[in-house]
Formats: C-alpha cells, sequence, structure tokens
C-alpha cells in the first residue's frame, strides 16, 4: 500500500477489462440461449420422428459451432487478466473469486467441451435419444458455466461468504453456501441466461425470417421460426420479469446503483406520489438533473413493490458515506500499524472496531496526501472526507441512459416475438413480409440490449470492485502506462479480428443456408444440412 | 427387468428432483425457478412445432400441398 497508486494505470485496465468483457459477451449469450434451441428442435425430432428437425438441429448446431468456438477463445483471456491486470485485486478476493471461476473450468467447462464433441460427431454413432441427451447436457454445461461466473460477479456485487483476515490481508472462505446462494447471482444468473434464449430466439428466428423472404428452404425456415418464435416471446416475458426481480434485490444491496439508475439526488419522502423519471439528463457535477420528465405514482411500487418503501437519493446516501469514510480512514491506519508489528494488540482492537467501514478507508487513500491515510489530519479530513464520500456515486449519465436503452430494447422486442408468436401459430408469417423484415434487421438487438445490462451492472457497481469493501482504485496492478496501452491496443486487434471471423463465417453459412433438400421429409440426408459442410461434419459423412 | 430399471431410474430421477426443489426452494429460489422456466419454455417450444406439424398436415388435407 505504499507504492503510489497511478489513476492511468487504473483507467487503463478498466478500459481494457470493460473491452475484453464486452468483446466476450457478444459470444456468450448466443450460445447460452442457441444450444437450448437446438435441445429444443432436436426433441421434436425425437417426439415426431421427423428426419427434418434433425436437419434443423444440424444446421443451426453449425452457426453454434462457429459462435462456440470463438466465444471459448474470448474467454481464456479475461481468465489472465485478473492475474495480470488486477493483482490487488486477486490477491485480495483470490480465495472467494477464485473458487467459482476453478469450479466453472473444472465442471462446467468441461462438461460443456466434452459433450459439444459428441454433439457435433456422435450422430451416426449413438442413438437418437442418446444423442438427444448429450444436447442437453451441452446447453446444461454452457449454462452452468455462466452460473459459475455470475456467482463470481455477484460476489462482487454484493460480497457474501467472506472474512478479512488482518493477517493475511486476504478476504477468505467463510460460507461456500452463501457463496452461491446470494441473491444477486441467482437473479443475475436467470436474468443472464434467459438473456441469452432470448438472443437465440431472434438469432434464429431473423435468419428465418431471411429465408422466407428469399424463398430459401421454407419447410426448415417456417419450422424454425415457430420454435424460436414461442421460445422468444416466453424468454422475454421471464428476461423482464427478472430484470424486475434484480432491481428490487438491488434497491436492498446497492442502494447507490440503484439511484444512480434512475437518477434520483433527492429522497422523496412522498413515497407513494414520487416520479419515475422516463427522460433525464443527470449533471453528477451539479448534483441534479438538468431536465427530466417523470411520471408520478410509478417509482417507488416499481424498485420496492410496495408503496411506503422510501428510496434514498445520491445526495443522502453521499452524507450517510461520510461517517463510514471517517471510520474507514481509521480501520486502515490501525490495520498498517497492525501490519508493522502483530504484536500490536491495541492497533487490531481498533481495526476490528471499525473493519466493517475499511472500503471507505480504502477510498480515502486518493485523496489522502501522498496516498498516505496517516497524514489526514485535522486539517484535511474534512476534505478528504467529502471528496471520498462523492467519490461513491458511479457515471449518473451512462447509468441511468444504459438502463434505458436496455429495458427500451426488451419490450421492443417483447412486442416483435409477440407479433412473431401470434402469426406464426396461426401459420399467417409469410402473409406479413414486414414482421418478417423487421425480424431480420431486429438480430442485433439483443446483443445490444445484453451489452447494456452489463454496462449498468458494472459502471453501477463503481467506484468499487468489491461493493462496499475494495475501490477499483486499489484493485488495479502497477503497470506502465506503456504496457498498459501495449497490451490494450493488442486485445483490441486480436478481439476485432475474431469478430471478423465470427461475422464472416456466421454471414456465410447463414446465407448460404440448410441444403436444398433432395430426399424429401422423411429422408434426411447422412450428416442432414452438414453434408458437404465445413470440416466438423466431415468425420460422420466419412463413416458413410 | 427392464422395467424394473426403468422404474428404479425414474423414481431415483423424481427423488432428485424433489431434494433439488425443496434445497433451492428453500434456499435458491431463482435457481428454482431457472429450472422450471427453462423446463416449461423448452416443452411450449416444442408444442408449438407438433403444433405445426399438425396444422400442415391439415393443410394438406385441405390443399394437397405440404411445407
Amino acid at each position: 500500500m505504499d507504492m503510489l497508486i497511478n489513476p492511468t494505470v487504473v483507467e487503463l485496465s478498466r478500459l481494457q477489462f470493460a473491452l475484453t468483457a464486452l468483446y466476450h459477451f457478444l459470444f456468450v449469450p448466443l450460445t447460452l440461449g442457441l444450444s437450448f434451441l437446438l435441445a429444443t428442435m432436436e426433441s421434436v425430432y425425437v417426439i415426431t420422428g421427423k428426419p427434418i428437425y434433425k436437419e434443423m438441429t444440424q444446421f443451426w448446431g453449425k452457426l453454434f459451432a462457429i459462435n462456440f468456438a470463438l466465444g471459448v477463445a474470448t474467454g481464456l483471456t479475461m481468465e489472465f487478466e485478473f492475474g495480470t491486470n488486477w493483482s490487488m485485486y486477486s490477491h485480495f478476493v483470490g480465495d472467494i473469486f477464485g473458487t467459482p471461476l476453478a469450479i466453472e473450468g473444472l465442471m462446467a467447462f468441461f462438461m460443456e467441451s466434452t459433450f459439444v464433441g459428441i454433439m457435433f460427431f456422435g450422430w451416426d454413432r449413438i442413438s437418437a435419444k442418446a444423442h438427444l441427451v448429450v444436447t442437453y447436457l451441452v446447453a446444461l454445461g454452457s449454462n452452468l458455466s455462466a452460473l459459475w461466473i455470475l456467482i463470481a460477479n455477484g460476489f462482487m456485487q454484493d460480497p457474501r461468504g467472506g472474512t478479512f483476515d488482518p493477517n493475511t490481508m486476504r478476504l477468505e472462505f467463510s460460507s461456500f453456501v452463501q457463496l452461491i446462494f446470494n441473491e444477486d447471482a441467482q437473479a443475475k444468473f436467470v436474468h443472464t441466461s434467459i438473456a441469452g434464449f432470448v438472443t437465440g430466439s431472434m438469432f434464429v428466428m431473423g435468419i428465418s425470417a431471411f429465408y422466407l423472404l428469399t424463398n430459401k428452404r421454407k419447410d426448415i425456415a417456417l419450422r424454425s421460426f415457430r420454435i424460436a418464435a414461442v421460445f422468444g416471446v416466453i424468454s422475454t416475458i421471464g428476461v423482464v420479469t427478472l430484470g424486475d426481480a434484480l432491481g428490487f434485490i438491488d434497491v436492498k444491496a446497492q442502494p447507490m446503483k440503484v439511484a444512480a439508475m434512475e437518477a434520483i439526488w433527492n429522497t422523496d419522502y412522498n413515497t407513494a406520489s414520487a416520479p419515475w423519471n422516463l427522460i433525464a439528463f443527470p449533471d453528477k457535477a451539479a448534483g441534479k438533473n438538468l431536465f427530466e420528465i417523470g411520471i408520478p405514482y410509478v417509482l417507488t411500487p416499481l424498485l420496492t413493490h410496495s408503496e411506503d418503501t422510501v428510496i434514498p437519493g445520491i445526495h443522502q446516501l453521499v452524507d450517510e458515506a461520510k461517517p463510514k469514510v471517517v471510520n474507514g480512514i481509521k480501520a486502515m491506519v490501525a490495520l498498517k500499524e497492525y501490519n508493522h508489528d502483530h504484536s500490536n494488540v491495541q492497533a487490531l482492537a481498533t481495526f476490528k472496531q471499525y473493519q466493517a467501514d475499511m472500503g471507505y478507508g480504502f477510498l480515502a487513500m486518493q485523496y489522502a496526501p501522498d496516498q498516505d491515510l496517516k497524514k489526514v489530519d485535522a486539517s484535511n479530513l474534512a476534505s478528504v472526507v467529502d471528496k471520498t464520500a462523492h467519490e461513491t456515486v458511479p457515471n449518473v449519465w451512462v447509468e441511468f441512459w444504459a438502463f434505458r436503452i436496455m429495458v427500451a430494447l426488451g419490450f421492443i422486442m417483447l412486442a416483435i416475438f409477440a407479433f412473431a408468436a401470434y402469426f406464426s401459430l396461426k401459420n399467417e408469417v409469410e402473409k406479413h413480409p414486414l414482421l418478417l423484415k423487421v425480424a431480420l434487421w431486429s438480430i442485433p438487438l439483443p446483443w445490444f440490449a445484453c451489452e447494456f445490462g452489463w454496462i449498468t451492472a458494472e459502471n453501477g457497481r463503481q467506484p468499487w470492485t468489491v461493493y462496499d469493501m475494495l475501490p477499483t482504485f486499489v484493485s488495479a496492478s502497477s503497470h506502465s502506462v506503456g504496457y498498459m496501452i501495449f497490451s490494450l491496443i493488442g486485445f483490441v486487434l486480436l478481439y476485432s479480428s475474431f469478430i471478423a471471423a465470427e461475422m464472416y463465417l456466421m454471414f456465410k453459412y447463414a446465407r448460404l443456408g440448410p441444403q436444398a433438400s433432395h430426399h424429401g421429409h422423411d429422408k434426411a440426408p447422412a450428416g442432414g444440412g452438414m453434408a458437404g459442410q465445413p470440416a466438423f461434419a466431415k468425420p460422420s459423412l466419412a463413416k458413410k | 427387468m427392464k422395467n424394473l430399471f426403468t422404474f428404479v431410474g425414474m423414481a431415483l430421477i423424481l427423488a432428485l428432483s424433489l431434494f433439488l426443489a425443496v434445497i433451492t426452494g428453500d434456499y435458491g429460489p431463482w435457481y428454482f425457478a431457472w429450472l422450471v422456466g427453462t423446463t416449461m419454455i423448452v416443452m411450449i417450444a416444442v408444442a408449438g412445432a407438433v403444433m405445426y406439424e399438425k396444422q400442415d398436415a391439415e393443410s394438406q388435407d385441405k390443399t394437397g400441398h405440404s411445407h
């Protein structure tokens, strides 16, 4: 803690992680959703015995494979980034944070990767029912991967299951049960997984709409459209409901994030009539909204599911943070003294007295002379406390608008899926070319919604890496600015090439579509739509 | 014998499901919601596809044309 922390390095580390995470999450939701859509299509194949559903599973499986391979490649680097760019963070919470990541690698990722091979190459080697089980295991494995990652993220949002040890200077495990059953982790997993279902549905529905508009393999397109529309409409209802649940949990766990998300600067004690800001232009420096359009009587029931719960505003939360900063400074000074001399019982006792607010002491370091809290005295205490308390406010403008864009996209997709499911169930989807065009051009919407969702979650957690406990400011490694710029450029180039490869392959195989059927509905070719197609289909074809 | 194994297998799945329901229902209601919700979404989507086949068959009977 004696080393001076360079804020430019911290900002570059944040930017690098944000970019790699956002890149990675371009691949993840499609894997989460498309895997269960493949399982759905294959279930219909096993139930009805109609080979066209096998062909559908194989065709969409081909696009799944492209996405899966590139998703894995982009995910691996992120796990190393914790060690290279966030070494203080890894030291501080590695005991807890590393555990779900390790389980993800050992259990879910291995399971997913093993069965994905059987799924692609095992069509002619195992029975149809056994293959269906394998496809479900791939879908389950993909989503279990997400589960462990989101348990790790849930810990960052609402740290539970750990106890700080002043001797090791680490947060150490106290309860695995608390970690995995953390409410934030639970709601976030379900919200994120179902958002993946929405993404997969929009992808299949949009490409099927393209085939219907271009009169290509209508037999496959109509069936795929039906499954995706029905899957999508229920999933979108689910994702909206679960988003509401996550907000409800955050009111208690992360009140500052919620206040920023809704641009609430002042606490409104007229709870029933408190307005919900539909539009606002928050100005953090001025501490108010420059312009706002609020709808009365909506805010409190929307966020708290009651009419009388007070939702604290940003100014109130800043005031509440001030005594925590004072306590946090005392805790950190005592901790430093104890670390110099482990026999200093008085320092340990003082630390334990103020330990709950230790994170605020960390946060105050950046405003202390020479980043040394011992140099905070009566002459500068008020200034340090005031600046630190205001530091607890995230970027309100970004938080407010990222959240609103995500929600708006969610409702737009719900409307599209509702119309699509309605007309598909009436078997009239071909009579509505406008709907087909909207479905096609809406393919990117779930990706935008997912990305803005993550921006809402992570920007709202700032200035903390572990909420109320470890600030981002002290979490980064002590690299040079030049190293960070060099690695940042490297990552951007590498990940952009992955995106370019994904887009090229997706466009190529989606445009090509399933091969024209020469066999009628009852006899799908061996390898189905994969026959004569990419390399991963060839082993099964070669056997023939 | 095969029937016995099937019965025992199904009974074990049922017992495991009940165990999961009790544990996740108490401690992880949202995990439980995911299990139930995902199963429901898949089943309804499968039902939608089966319904399509019926509609297609009826259309074929009426017009002699099928997708």
